[in-house]
């Protein structure tokens, strides 16, 4: 149904190979650059988030600009009022008012506001994409085209690999897969040579029906068995591939996730899923020493964000739930101890238009803007805003469409080298990285 | 509309091959035929069908009526309205959730006769998806779900058309209710049907060819089916309709909520101007709401790509996820009409899809079959082992393992149909979207507690409850002699073609507990066969 590169296809006789020696746990067993623990955490916003209601100008010519094309909420508009945003301190900037938690990290120095990133192959000017001919990101405005890129790390890449997954296939060569989802599946986790670990985020991690001791059961030892057979059908070799991959995983993690946890308490009266799976990350960042591995990278999601109609209310009730989760999670790694060793950021298939649509809502677009946060994150505005001008200068439509300033493959990158990726290894995990001046946007100290 | 029925010539045609494949059906193939066209094969259903052939099973299909959801009157859209205070503890769940509708999904796919109706519209409805998460008035969804029922040997042409003018699709994708442009207001029409009733229900992203390639441009690359231009047009179409008028209620735009009977037009709310739409078609300006919608849904239903488009999504859902791309040329000629019935007719495309000698004989066998899909790996187990279950316990399991049925956490469904394939991307692996280390492990549990003879209680809170409950007596008596209990699973759950190495585990497993406790013998040896990934993914 699409065109489709043997990349990915290519590594996997190494990577078999590998998983039947390597370490049990997914991480980095030789680590990338650097020997201390980190972890990266990528909060997917699925959906299409609408930055332009997450971060709002307070100067009074941009916020007159916003309300006028915004429009008047009782009458169909979604302009928030200047008193219901959390101001960040030292800025022109407020935060939705459910995010008021993250205002607080801002206030901090720990959270980054990167405005108006989005995919591109290379920087680009209205122009440029007007008169047609330039090199623009496939397919923009498509939920699963526009997911798949910002999870990739370049527009036209084969859509099966993620950054996250490739660069646990950067330490494959001497380890097994290295990225936890807390769920479920997605292109973000997947590499050329290793898939990702998917696990759920409640509960512990183990197979069922063999006993108390599976390690003990000759029916287990049995399927164990069943489960290397070199299976000829693709299909079914797949399936063993991600039992085999599961069942190796299962005991040290196991025991992770189903410990209690000293930052459990942190998440008290959230019983969202988002918060479901922040805690469990949470846990295994609290167990990291004893699954011996040094570097992890884990993805989390919340859906929703698609806010066609009555987007005040449906995205307000998600940021009531993203705000508390997330701060709870931040405040958790500093209880660990780990502040300064887990950066987390929110990623989003697209922003919104401007203009809303029929129905209290809006439709797809591009630029849109994002969170870093962190005790190592050096907090700040990075970027710039767009212009609130309809058909204006960063519109490509005439609905508030922001042609994106900084690209999504940037703001990876930047993250990509504080886990540990040497600039050596750059070009290969983000192809379309040497477009752009700044490879790294500075937002770690 | 005479047009779309020619279901005479049909017929004569599948009547030609029921004489040739009648004659040569043996139980195995019988039995692979029906977890590919059925819910899975039964006694009864496996001894039908080698009986009659292929064809005259899918006469007798075509010809049985639909077993439907019952009990599910229209409520008001606020629950508070519709289960008011002191009302039931169970009216929230009865009236205000998925609840009974699922269970009785599972209630019609493992006793319905009219199983290969219920398969075709489980599988419509995980293309044109309309999600529970957002419409959660079963009333409503199964409203929804009956368009695919009533035209599931119909038209796809029909389906487009309900679908479009269904009051759950209008809530769910926001044309309920879409005005026309307000320039004083700064508002312009919503979008979302307009772009994915182009992109996921019909014609997809990329040009295609009749075998379901993308065709390519001078560069190489492929070429876009549609631009922004195109769903903005459509997004025009599709203002000016509401929901039908409630029952003794007055009708204005907009109407409250009310998801009984197709959305309804009011004049002043629809956009008058042209409307550029597909393959350079522009609506000239001044049409009707009506006139403007039908255009659009023709518009739609003759593209190229619908054929193909569709026609791969069903063989996935039917019969392999990886179909060559000849087998995806045959079926997309018969939904344009190859047999001689007319462009869109439901039941030459699904011949086409199951007497195609592709899904019996795969010249590929490597790249044959698929992963069965939660809902499928549980409705076959419980028919090939004569199962019995309300729905209640199943419904819980299979939206634990990802497949909340009619309930998707978007219009993407469960999975996409080209999620790829773990350890080969250049494969396609649909079900795999939801099979993870996670969902694997929640698989074992409901395996282990499917198979433990005990069975799950009756829910005294559920009418008519009884539990669900495989009862293993037989199988207990047949593991005494474990040779014939390894043969028996080999014949019921693998359609009698599992490998010599799963055997020989089956046998050891069976030989496990001493001969004293044939029914823990039984267990093991069923258990270890389900968890299989022979068992797991049919081919």
């Amino acid at each position: 149904m699409r065109p489709r590169t043997t990349t990915r296809r290519q590594f996997l006789g190494s990577a078999a190979a590998l998983a039947a020696t390597g370490p049990l746990v997914p991480g980095f067993a030789a680590p990338l650059l650097g020997s201390d623990y980190r972890a990266l955490v990528c909060i997917f916003l699925y959906g299409g988030n609408d930055g332009n209601n997450m971060v709002v100008p307070l100067d009074s010519a941009s916020y007159a600009a916003y309300a006028k094309a915004r429009g008047n909420p009782g009458a169909g508009g979604l302009a928030l009022t200047q008193s219901s945003l959390a101001p960040l301190n030292g800025s022109s900037l407020g935060l939705h008012g459910a995010l008021a938690p993250l205002a607080e990290v801002w206030n901090q120095g720990h959270l980054a506001v990167q405005a108006n990133v989005g995919t591109l192959v290379r920087p680009l000017s209205k122009l440029e994409f007007g008169a047609g001919g330039a090199a623009v990101p496939g397919n923009l405005f498509s939920h699963s085209d526009q997911q798949s890129q910002w999870q990739q790390g370049g527009s036209g890449l084969a859509h099966s690999t993620g950054w996250g997954g490739r660069i646990a296939d950067l330490q494959a060569r001497a380890a097994v897969p290295a990225v936890i989802s807390v769920s479920g599946n997605s292109v973000f986790i997947n590499g050329a040579a290793t898939d990702g670990l998917a696990l759920s985020s409640s509960g512990g991690f183990a197979v069922k029906g063999f006993g108390g001791n599976p390690a003990r059961n000759p029916l287990y030892s049995l399927y164990t068995s069943l489960l290397q057979l070199p299976y000829a059908n693709a299909e079914q070799r797949a399936a063993a591939t991600v039992l085999n991959q599961g069942l190796r995983a299962s005991e040290l993690l196991n025991k992770a996730l189903s410990a209690s946890s000293s930052v459990a308490g942190l998440f008290a009266g959230q019983s969202n899923s988002l918060a479901r799976q922040l805690l469990a990350v949470a846990k295994m960042l609290e167990a990291h020493t004893s699954l011996g591995v040094n570097r992890q990278i884990f993805f989390v999601s919340i859906g929703g964000f698609d806010t066609h109609n009555d987007q005040l209310s449906q995205q307000g009730g998600l940021f009531g739930q993203l705000g508390p989760a997330l701060k709870s999670f931040h405040d958790a790694t500093l209880q660990l101890g780990l502040g300064s060793q887990v950066t987390s950021f929110t990623a989003s298939d697209f922003a919104r238009t401007l203009q809303p649509a029929s129905g209290g809502g809006t439709d797809h677009a591009w630029g849109n803007h994002q969170f870093v946060l962190g005790g190592a994150v050096k907090g700040g505005l990075y970027g710039r805003m767009p212009q609130f001008a309809l058909g204006g200068p960063d519109d490509v439509s005439s609905e508030g469409r922001w042609l994106p300033s900084t690209a999504s493959d940037q703001m990876s990158a930047t993250l990509a080298a504080w886990i540990g990726v040497s600039a050596g290894d750059m070009a290969g995990l983000f192809p379309n990285l040497a477009n752009f001046a700044q490879p790294n946007l500075g937002y770690f100290g | 509309m005479p047009r779309y029925r020619n279901a005479l010539f049909v017929a004569a045609a599948l009547w030609a091959c029921s004489a040739v494949s009648a004659a040569a059906l043996d139980e195995p193939e019988a039995r692979r035929f029906l977890a590919q066209a059925s819910f899975g094969p039964t006694e009864a259903s496996t001894q039908g069908l080698m009986a009659i052939g292929k064809a005259a099973w899918l006469q007798q299909q075509f010809a049985l009526p639909a077993s439907d959801y019952t009990g599910l009157p229209y409520v008001d859209a606020n629950s508070k309205v519709g289960c008011p205070a002191g009302a039931l503890p169970t009216c929230k769940r009865d009236n205000y959730s998925l609840f009974p509708l699922q269970r009785q999904f599972f209630q019609n796919a493992l006793n319905g006769p009219d199983q290969l109706r219920q398969r075709i519209a489980l599988a419509l409805s995980e293309i044109l998806v309309v999600s529970g998460q957002q419409i959660k008035l079963p009333y409503a969804m199964a409203n929804y779900e009956r368009i695919f029922l009533a035209n599931a040997f119909g038209n796809f042409r029909n389906v487009l058309h309900e679908v479009t003018l269904s009051p759950a699709m209008g809530k769910f994708l926001n044309m309920a209710n879409n005005d026309k442009p307000n320039l004083t207001k700064g508002i312009e029409p919503n979008e979302n049907y307009a772009r994915e009733v182009l992109q996921l229900f019909s014609i997809g992203l990329w040009q295609l060819k009749l075998d379901g390639t993308p065709k390519l441009d001078s560069r190489g690359q492929p070429i876009p089916s549609y631009d922004q231009q195109a769903v903005e047009g459509f997004a025009h179409v599709f203002t000016g309709w509401t929901y039908p008028a409630r029952p003794g209620g007055s009708n204005r735009f907009p109407n409250p909520a009310n998801f009984s009977g197709p959305m309804v037009a009011f004049a002043a709310h629809h956009d008058l101007g042209a409307k550029r739409l597909l393959n350079g078609v522009t609506l000239p300006a001044g049409q009707s709401a009506e006139v403007d919608l039908e255009a659009a849904v023709d518009n739609i239903f003759n593209h190229p790509n619908v054929g193909p488009f569709v026609g791969r999504q069903l063989i996935q859902q039917f019969v392999t996820a990886n179909p060559s791309p000849a087998y995806v040329a045959r079926v997309a000629a018969a939904f344009n009409g190859s047999s001689g019935a007319a462009r869109g007719d439901m039941k030459a495309l699904l011949g086409a899809i199951l007497l195609d000698p592709e899904a019996s004989n795969p010249a590929a066998p490597q790249r044959f079959g698929k992963l069965r899909e939660p809902i499928l790996q549980l409705t076959h187990l419980f028919r090939a082992l004569g199962g019995v279950s309300d729905g209640v316990w199943l419904r819980a399991q299979a939206s634990a393992l990802g497949q909340p049925i009619f309930s998707p956490a978007s219009v993407f469904n469960f999975f996409p149909p080209d999620y790829d394939l773990p350890d080969d991307p250049s494969l396609d692996g649909p079900a795999f979207g939801v099979f993870n280390a996670g969902t694997a492990f929640k698989l074992s549990a409901v395996l282990a507690t499917a198979l433990d003879g005990q069975g799950v209680v009756a829910d005294l809170s559920v009418v008519g409850s009884v539990g669900s409950k495989i009862d293993l007596t037989r199988w207990q008596t047949l593991a005494v002699d474990p040779t014939a209990l390894v043969s028996e699973i080999d014949r019921v759950l693998f359609a009698g073609r599992s490998s010599v190495p799963l055997r020989q585990a089956l046998l050891k497993a069976a030989q496990i507990a001493p001969a004293s406790r044939p029914l823990d013998r039984a267990k093991a040896a069923l258990f270890l066969a389900v968890m299989s990934p022979e068992y797991l993914v049919e081919n």
